[in-house]
C-alpha cells in the first residue's frame, strides 16, 4: 500500500479540505514537489545544505547513565545538535528550497513556540528570501527570544490576536495570507499537518532522522531496535524517526502525547482524547467541543500545544501500527531534569515528554533497545523552566 | 422556498438576486432573528446564514470577530435548527446555511441533512469541502434533495470549472477575489470575462460574493452577472450599530441603500 494514496489520504484519514482558491495551490505545489523529487540538482543541493549547513547526520548516542537508571540500552538521536538548535531546520531547507525551484520570491510560516519560525527565518535568510513568520500574541510575549532571533535573521514576524492567539490561530493567518497572496508566495508548514501534500512532503524531508538512524544502530548494534519513542504534537520528528522503519514490523513505535495538566483537565492529547474532525485542511483527530468547534490545546512545551495532529499519525493509531501514550506537565519536567543532570544534556520540553516515558516503558522491557527522537534543544525552555520549579 | 425556485422567479422578473450573509448568532440569537427577518423585508432575496466556528480560516477580521462573539454567546448547530424552524414559520424567503465543514462532520452528515429537510432549509454551501472531498456529502445532498452550492474562484481552471458547475444547484458561488472575505476593490474587466466564460458552460445562475460594499459595485456586477452577495460589510454595520436605536429600520435603510 503506498502512503499517502493518491488522493492524499493514510487509509481515511488526510485529504484536501481547503477554500477552492486553495485547490490550485496545492496542485501546483504538489507537481512542483514530485518533479523536483526527481531533479538531481535539487536533491544533491538539500543533501548538501543539510550536511554542510546544517550538520548532518546527527549522532545516535548512547546515553550510558540514562540507560543503567532505566535498565534499557538508550540511544538518543540528537537532532537537538542541529543548527538552530531542532529538527524543524531539516525540512525547512527542504521546503525553502522547493520554493526557490518553484521561483517564489516570499516564504511565509507559522509558529507556535518559534522553533518553526527561527528555522524558516534561517533558510530564508540564507536562500534569499522575503519572509514573514505568523505567530500568535500569547506566544510572541512567551517566547521574546525566539521572536528576536528571528528578527536579527531578517524575518518579519506578525503578532496574531484572534481566537487563542496560539499556534492554531497562527496557522489560519497562515492560510488566510496564502489565499490573497498564491502567486508569488510559498507557504512553509513546519509540522505534518495541514493538507495534501503536506503532510507527505514533511514526512519525506523529515525522514532523514529514521533513515540515519537505522543505519546507525545497525551498524553499532548490528540489529534493530525494540521501540522508538518520540513525543507528538502535529508530530513531525515522530514520523520523521518512525516512517523509515514502517515496514520492521517487530520495531515498535511509541508516539508521546502531551496530557498537559491531565487528561481530564487542559491538555494536547488529540490522540487519547480527540475525536475524528477536519481541520485545518485535513481529517484527523482533533480535540473539539460535541458540535465541532475546535478546543484549545495545553502543555508546558509550546511545541506540543496544539489540539491537532498529522493525519499519518491517526492513521498509524488506527491500524495499531503506532502505540500513543501521554505525559504530563509534570513528568515532563522531570524528564527536563533527569537529562540534564545525568546526561549533561538539557532537551527542549518537547522531547523531555519522551525521555519522561521512558520511566513507565523500562520495567517491563529491561535489556531492551530503544531509539528516542531527541528533537531539540531546551535553552529556549529556561525561562518556563525556571517559573515552574519556582527558581525564579 | 428552493433556492433554484427563487433564482427563476427573479429571472422571469429580469431581476438579480441580492444576497446577505450573516452568521448565526450575531450579535446575539434573538438578535439574529429579527435581523433575518428584516433583511428580508427590505428586499434581500436569500439569506445566507452562517455557522460560527472556532476557526474561520477564509474570512477576514469582521465575519472573525462577529463569529467569535456569535459562539461566546451561545450559538451552535442545535440552536440554529431550532431558529431555522421559528424562521420558517414568519417566511418562505429561502435561507442557505453557510459552513466550514467541520461543524457537520461533528453533528453527522446525515444528521444534519435530516435536520434541514425538517426545518425545509434546502440549501447548504460549505467551504472548505472542496470538489475531490465532496462525493459522500454530494450523496447524501441527493439523498435529502438539498441544493449544494460550490464555489469558484479566479484560480479555478476551466476543466475544473466545468465539473463544479455540473454539481453546484440553485447558483454558483463565484468569489470576486483571491483573498478573504471583507471589502476591497474589484477590477470589473476581469471579473466580466472570467463570468462570461463560466456563462458558455452553464446554465446555472452565477452570483458574486466577496468584497462588495457599496452600490455601484452591486451595479457593475449585476450587468454581467445573476446576483451579489454582501457579507462583511453588513456585518460591520451591524457591529457597529446594534445597540444604538431604531437599529432594525436603520439596518432595513442600509440594505435598500446597498441594493439601490
Amino acid at each position: 500500500m503506498k502512503l499517502p494514496d493518491k488522493r492524499g489520504y493514510y487509509g481515511s484519514f488526510g485529504g484536501k479540505f481547503v477554500p477552492e482558491t486553495l485547490s490550485f495551490c496545492l496542485n501546483e505545489l504538489e507537481s512542483a514537489y514530485r518533479t523536483a523529487l526527481k531533479d538531481k540538482q535539487f536533491k544533491k543541493k538539500v543533501s548538501a545544505l543539510l550536511i554542510e549547513y546544517a550538520n548532518r547526520p546527527t549522532p545516535l548516542y548512547y546515553a550510558e547513565k540514562l540507560s543503567s537508571k532505566f535498565g534499557m540500552r538508550i540511544y538518543l538521536k540528537r537532532e537537538d545538535l542541529l543548527h538552530t538548535g531542532a529538527h524543524k531546520i531539516n525540512n525547512a531547507l527542504a521546503q525553502a528550497m522547493l520554493a526557490k525551484f518553484m521561483k517564489k520570491p516570499r516564504i511565509i510560516a507559522e509558529t507556535g513556540a518559534g522553533q518553526h519560525g527561527v528555522a524558516v527565518a534561517t533558510a530564508a535568510g540564507l536562500l534569499g528570501f522575503k519572509c514573514d513568520i505568523y505567530m500568535g500574541a500569547a506566544d510572541v510575549s512567551r517566547q521574546s527570544m525566539n521572536v528576536f532571533r528571528m528578527k536579527v535573521l531578517g524575518a518579519n514576524v506578525i503578532s496574531v490576536n484572534t481566537g487563542s492567539k496560539t499556534l492554531k490561530d497562527a496557522c489560519n493567518q497562515a492560510i488566510r495570507d496564502w489565499v490573497s497572496s498564491v502567486d508569488n508566495t510559498y507557504y512553509l508548514i513546519g509540522s505534518t499537518i495541514g493538507p495534501h501534500p503536506y503532510p507527505e512532503m514533511v514526512r519525506n524531508f523529515q525522514s532523514v532522522i529514521g533513515i540515519e538512524a537505522r543505519k546507525q544502530i545497525l551498524q553499532i548494534r548490528g540489529r534493530l531496535p525494540d521501540f522508538l519513542v518520540a513525543c507528538v504534537g502535529g508530530g513531525s520528528n515522530a514520523i520523521g524517526l518512525f516512517y523509515p522503519f514502517y515496514k520492521d514490523s517487530k520495531v515498535k513505535f511509541i508516539g508521546v502525547e502531551a496530557a498537559g495538566l491531565g487528561l481530564m483537565s487542559d491538555n494536547s492529547a488529540s490522540l487519547a482524547k480527540g475525536r475524528v474532525g477536519v481541520f485545518q485542511g485535513a481529517k484527523s483527530f482533533l480535540l473539539q467541543d460535541c458540535f465541532g468547534q475546535v478546543k484549545e490545546a495545553h502543555s508546558v512545551a509550546p511545541g506540543l500545544d496544539y489540539p491537532g495532529v498529522g493525519p499519518e499519525h491517526s492513521f498509524y493509531k488506527e491500524t495499531k501500527r503506532a502505540e500513543y501514550v501521554t505525559i504530563d506537565d509534570k513528568e515532563a519536567l522531570w524528564g527536563f531534569k533527569t537529562l540534564s543532570e545525568i546526561e549533561g544534556i538539557i532537551p527542549a520540553l518537547e522531547s523531555s515528554h519522551a525521555i519522561a516515558y521512558l520511566k513507565r516503558l523500562a520495567p517491563l522491557n529491561r535489556g531492551k533497545t530503544v531509539i528516542v527522537c531527541l528533537s531539540g534543544r531546551g535553552d529556549k525552555d529556561l525561562n518556563i523552566v525556571m517559573e515552574q520549579l519556582g527558581d525564579k | 422556498m428552493r433556492i433554484e425556485d427563487k433564482l427563476n422567479q427573479l429571472k422571469a422578473n429580469n431581476q438579480k438576486a441580492f444576497n446577505v450573509y450573516v452568521p448565526f448568532g450575531y450579535p446575539t440569537i434573538k438578535a439574529s432573528r429579527d435581523i433575518v427577518l428584516t433583511l428580508f423585508d427590505n428586499g434581500v432575496d436569500i439569506v445566507e446564514l452562517g455557522i460560527p466556528f472556532s476557526d474561520p480560516l477564509a474570512d477576514g477580521p469582521i465575519i472573525q470577530e462577529a463569529t467569535s462573539v456569535a459562539l461566546g454567546g451561545g450559538a451552535n448547530v442545535d440552536k440554529m435548527f431550532d431558529f431555522l424552524a421559528q424562521i420558517k414559520e414568519k417566511t418562505d424567503n429561502p435561507i442557505v446555511i453557510m459552513t466550514y465543514f467541520n461543524p457537520v462532520f461533528a453533528y453527522g452528515v446525515t444528521s444534519f441533512f435530516k435536520k434541514m429537510k425538517k426545518v425545509s432549509c434546502s440549501g447548504i454551501m460549505v467551504v472548505d469541502l472542496p470538489l475531490e472531498e465532496s462525493q459522500d456529502y454530494l450523496e447524501k445532498t441527493r439523498d435529502y434533495n438539498l441544493e449544494p452550492i460550490f464555489f469558484i474562484t479566479p484560480t479555478t481552471s476551466s476543466s475544473r470549472a466545468e465539473k463544479i458547475a455540473k454539481i453546484s444547484r440553485g447558483f454558483i458561488y463565484y468569489i470576486s477575489v483571491k483573498g478573504t472575505t471583507g471589502p476591497r476593490d474589484l477590477v470589473y474587466p476581469v471579473l466580466k470575462k472570467n463570468i462570461d466564460q463560466l456563462k458558455k458552460i452553464t446554465e446555472t445562475s452565477i452570483c458574486v460574493g466577496f468584497g462588495i460594499h457599496e452600490k455601484k459595485q452591486v451595479q457593475e456586477i449585476n450587468k454581467f452577472a445573476d446576483g451579489v452577495i454582501i457579507g462583511s460589510e453588513i456585518v460591520s454595520f451591524i457591529a457597529r450599530e446594534h445597540k444604538s436605536k431604531g437599529f432594525l429600520a436603520k439596518l432595513g435603510k442600509k440594505v435598500r441603500s446597498l441594493k439601490g
